[in-house]
Order: structure tokens, then C-alpha cells, then sequence
């Protein structure tokens, strides 16, 4: 197990438990009187959907819970997708495979959100973002740059791939600069 | 079939862009005042079909089928082709687009496109929510993606591949706010900006700073499309439009191949070219997607005014200006005039026509315009559509 999976299946426990908790207390007739909703209206809330009965892309944020960063791969031509899909693009076959994507990558381009933030993010400022090149893969892929001040950041930094868990217990992921 | 049919813009108004306190369906309403006063020989009986460019009124306003709403407040009663055209930030002129196809194909004789847009309302974050959602929702935006950290990354490259400096995206910046300072419609109308203020201006997603970056903008406009032979009965100085080219490549940012060299846009232009049957150094003025000041730089580069990389130094030698090789954004572009999404395409074909007329003001004024383009992109510089237009008269 990588440290990675480590990480993530402590989280994982973490979250089962919580849940678990959360599907045996009394219903609650009033949210709380203070901290962030777990979970904004539906049409605010901006992560991707996770559940089954949703979504055809379960396994991904399964996979993700266990450590494991993945997309699919079309079987007849090999063309690794992202994100991951249903159907080919290029052959239009639904034949596709889920594979595993590497964890670490490179920073290729960086900026930080000063102002501007949606629904959800205002209180979460400045947010450093960035363009990362994944080792050893085509794939360059967006997302949050973790454990790095803007002013500080770099095109070039060394990352990796980290699972994070959102306030209602999906899990999603960002990127950390390995120091 | 009629299928050679030419069609012309042959006027058109737009609202006070800005902070307005004003709703979206009262925006329309202005859009129809103002249309109807710059066209006085319209008649609204004489108005078959209504395209209206609108990217985000559910988001906005809260409302959908915003296509009879629009028919309702500007007194129209469309009885050939009636819709709603959304393309995010190049959504007026998708409605252009579409009025055009319509008529050339037959379907129509007299078209109106329309543009509105609320995006000030009183909840910042959801207005931002609301821009979010133009992205790769769930995969790029989810990580905290919106227009100003995509531009910001574009101009970082930029800056490291091509050497752009943050001088030179100033001189963008100083360029269409000084037009827009004689523009009465735009948002930022008779509010300087010099360079050196430009550059003290806070950051907002680094290197852009607040002057890099357009406006979340109320406003709205209209333009009228009739068939050639309806031309005379409305104006002496039709717009013709003469090509037109659209590019869509890519959604998410992961497929997008490179930052800084637009293809989509060369391809957009390339073949809006070739229909028009001119090249870029004939054209006197363009109306250029300016929605950050590294998207005009880029974009000169991939039309092919300058050569790749050297956008930077064009802008800043004046050869964009009044007395350049062509003049880009004399309205004032999105910089200046505020980016109100839907009325933006439709305030560009205004000014085109207008320009055309020579009917703006002197400091703005193209010498004798003949040929123009008009450019949006959209999202992130993902979908590129572009318009040629020819004076007649
Ligand atoms: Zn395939």
C-alpha cells in the first residue's frame, strides 16, 4: 500500500464511521446554528455526483477511497480518457476499462484565486490552482494545489495526487506539493 | 431555393451597460427602445423571426423560455422561427448566427437577435456559481476553476514561452478603456486608466490584475437582419455580412492541446476568410473577445495580424491603435464596455454598423471602415466564432 492508500484509508474509516453515525441519529427539524451546510442546494453544489443511483462513474470515487487514481481506457484503440467516460469518443464503443493513472505529476501552469470564489469557496481564499503534467502520461489535468503559499509556487514543483473528503463524505481529490 | 441570398445588419441599439437596477425582463424592454429609435422605419409586424443570445438567465434571473419573454417585453410577434441561443459568452452572436443562416436559407426576411444579460445581482458568490458552471462543472470547476485563474494560467505561459510582460498587457488595457471613455453605452465610460494606474491595480488571479479582467456587466441590445431586398427600406449603409467560421475543440482542460496557440481560432478565421474572400490584412477594424487583456494578445497571433508570440510587442507599439495597421476594440471591447454574456456579440455587430455609418464618436472612428471582423470566444477559448463584415451603400 502506497502512502497514498495509507492516507486515504484512514479517511475512508473515517468517513464510514461518520456516516454510520449519521444514518442512526434522531432526524434533525433545524441545521445547525453555526459552521457550512454539509451540503449546498443541489444545483450550487459544484462536485461531481457520486452516488449509483446517478451517476455510471461510481467506480472512480470508489477507487479513490481506496487510494487508487484511475480513468478509463477504451479496449479497442487504448486511447486513455479523461475525464473518465461512458463511451469512446473516437470509436464510440462502450467498451472501456478502468486503469490506474499515476499519482505524482508536475506543475505546468499555477494561478491563485484572491476574489471571485462560488458558492461554497468564499471562505476558503486565496486558492492556489494549477495544471499538473502526470508522470510518465499525456494527461495534464487541473486541480487545487494543496500545501503551497501562491507567492511561493512554481512551474515545475514535484505533486501528488491526494484524496480529500468533502463535508457530506464524497470523496474527491487535489493535488499536494511533495516537499 | 434561394440559397444565394445576401444578408446585411442594417441597424440596431443597445442598453446602458453597467451596474443597473434594472431586471432582466426591464433590460429587454430597453433593448426594444433602443432598437426601435435606431431603426425608425421598423415596424414590429414586419419582424418574422426573433433570436435571442442569452447564456445564463436561469442562473441570473431564475427564469427559462426566455425566447416568448423576450417577444413579450419588446412587442414582437415572430410567426417564422422563434429561440433561445446560448454559446455562454459568444451567445449574441450565436443569435446572429442563426438569423443569418435563416435568411439565407429562406426562413426568414426580417430577423431581430437580441442579447441580454443580469449578471450583477445581489448574492456575489452565486454570480460566480453562475460563471463556474460555463467550465467543466464537476471536473475543472469543482477544483476552484472560473475565467480568471484559466486566463491567468494562459498569460503565465505566455509570458514564459513568448516573453509577454505585464507592461504589455497593460497596454491593452489602456487602449480600449480609452476608448470606451468615449463610449457613452459602456461601463466604463468617461473612467480613466493609464497605464501606471493599471499596473497598481490589485491582483486578482496573478499576473492578471483587476484592469486585466472583464466586467460582470447588466445589459442588453438588439440588431436588426433582413434579406437583400429588404435592405433599402431601412438604411443606406447595410453591414454585409460577407463570412463566417466557428471552431469547438475541446471541454474540459486535461483536452485542451495547448494554452497559448488558439488553433481553434485560426481554423474559425481561416475559413471565415475564405468565405469572405479576403485575408487579414484587409480588414480595417475588428471587434476582438477582450475578455482578458491575454486574449487579445493571443488572439492577433492566431488570426494572423502578427506573428506567433509577438502580440505583446504589437499591442504595445500602437499597431492596434487608432493610426495602426487595424484598429481593434473601438467600441471599447469587453475591457472597457463591460461583458455583459448574451448582449456582448449583438453591442459588437451595434458598433460594426455603426462604425460602417460613421456614426460614433471622432475619437473612435475608424478612417473609412470598408471590412470588419467580429470574434467571441467562449468558455475557456474552447469554442471560437468569428464574422466578416463588408460596408455597403
Ligand atoms: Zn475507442
Amino acid at each position: 500500500m502506497t502512502a497514498m492508500a495509507e492516507v486515504t484509508e484512514r479517511k475512508a474509516q473515517k468517513n464510514r464511521k461518520r456516516r454510520a453515525a449519521a444514518s442512526t441519529a434522531p432526524p434533525s427539524t433545524s441545521p445547525p446554528a453555526t459552521g457550512p451546510p454539509e451540503r449546498l442546494p443541489y444545483l450550487l453544489d459544484l462536485y461531481p455526483v457520486e452516488s449509483s443511483t446517478q451517476t455510471r462513474l461510481t467506480p472512480f470515487f470508489e477507487a479513490l477511497q481506496r487510494g487508487r487514481f484511475t480513468t478509463t481506457r477504451c479496449r479497442k484503440d487504448g486511447k486513455l480518457l479523461w475525464p473518465p467516460r461512458v463511451v469512446c469518443p473516437i470509436c464510440h464503443t462502450a467498451e472501456l476499462e478502468w486503469v490506474d493513472l499515476p499519482s505524482t505529476g508536475r506543475i505546468y501552469a499555477f494561478s491563485a484565486i484572491l476574489a471571485g470564489a462560488p458558492v461554497g469557496q468564499e471562505g476558503d481564499l486565496p486558492r492556489v490552482v494549477g495544471l499538473v503534467e502526470m508522470d510518465g502520461s499525456p494527461l495534464r489535468l487541473f486541480g487545487r494545489l494543496l500545501g503551497i503559499d501562491w507567492r511561493e509556487c512554481r512551474i515545475g514543483l514535484p505533486v501528488r495526487v491526494e484524496p480529500i473528503t468533502l463535508p457530506d463524505g464524497r470523496t474527491f481529490y487535489a493535488f499536494r506539493v511533495i516537499r | 431555393m434561394s440559397e444565394n441570398r445576401q444578408v446585411a445588419v442594417v441597424g440596431g441599439g443597445l442598453t446602458k451597460f453597467g451596474v443597473r437596477a434594472a431586471t432582466w425582463a426591464e433590460l429587454a424592454q430597453e433593448a426594444g427602445e433602443a432598437l426601435f429609435r435606431s431603426v425608425p422605419a421598423l415596424e414590429a409586424s414586419a419582424v418574422d423571426s426573433l433570436f435571442v443570445g442569452a447564456a445564463e438567465p436561469e442562473r441570473f434571473a431564475f427564469q427559462s423560455h426566455v425566447a416568448p419573454l423576450v417577444a413579450e417585453q419588446m412587442g414582437l410577434a415572430p410567426h417564422r422561427i422563434v429561440q433561445r441561443n446560448e454559446l455562454a459568452c459568444a451567445s449574441g452572436q450565436s443569435a446572429i448566427r442563426s438569423a443569418y443562416a435563416a435568411i439565407r436559407a429562406g426562413l426568414s426576411d426580417v430577423a431581430v437577435a437580441v442579447g441580454v444579460e443580469k449578471m450583477n445581482i445581489p448574492s456575489l458568490a452565486e454570480a460566480n456559481s453562475a460563471m463556474a458552471c460555463v467550465l467543466d462543472r464537476p471536473w475543472d470547476a469543482a477544483h476552484g476553476l472560473t475565467a480568471p485563474p484559466f486566463f491567468a494560467m494562459v498569460a503565465q505561459r505566455h509570458m514564459l514561452e513568448h516573453g509577454t510582460t505585464e507592461e504589455q498587457l497593460a497596454a491593452v488595457s489602456e487602449k480600449n478603456h480609452r476608448f470606451a471613455n468615449a463610449n457613452p453605452v459602456a461601463q466604463f465610460y468617461e473612467k480613466k486608466f493609464d497605464r501606471e494606474k493599471l499596473l497598481r491595480l490589485p491582483l486578482i488571479a496573478p499576473p492578471l490584475r483587476l484592469g486585466d479582467c472583464s466586467s460582470m456587466t447588466d445589459g442588453a441590445g438588439a440588431v436588426l437582419l433582413v434579406t437583400q431586398d429588404r435592405v433599402r427600406d431601412y438604411t443606406d449603409t447595410p453591414a454585409w455580412i460577407r463570412g463566417s467560421g466557428q471552431y469547438a475543440d475541446f471541454h474540459n482542460l486535461a483536452n485542451m492541446e495547448s494554452l497559448t496557440d488558439w488553433t481553434g481560432l485560426t481554423r474559425a478565421s481561416r475559413e471565415a476568410f475564405r468565405s469572405a474572400g479576403i485575408g487579414p490584412k484587409d480588414l480595417d477594424f475588428a471587434e476582438l473577445h477582450d475578455c482578458f487583456t491575454i486574449s487579445e494578445l493571443i488572439e492577433y497571433e492566431a488570426i494572423g495580424f502578427c506573428a506567433k508570440g509577438e502580440g505583446g510587442k504589437y499591442a504595445a507599439d500602437g499597431r492596434t491603435d487608432i493610426g495602426g495597421e487595424i484598429v481593434v476594440n473601438p467600441r471599447g471591447g469587453l475591457l472597457g464596455c463591460g461583458h455583459p454574456l448574451g448582449a456582448t456579440g449583438i453591442a459588437q455587430a451595434v458598433e460594426v454598423s455603426q462604425q460602417f455609418a460613421h456614426q460614433v464618436e471622432a475619437s473612435r472612428q475608424v478612417p473609412d471602415p470598408e471590412w470588419a471582423m467580429v470574434h467571441n470566444l467562449s468558455g475557456s477559448a474552447n469554442v471560437h466564432s468569428v464574422m466578416i463584415y463588408q460596408r455597403g451603400g
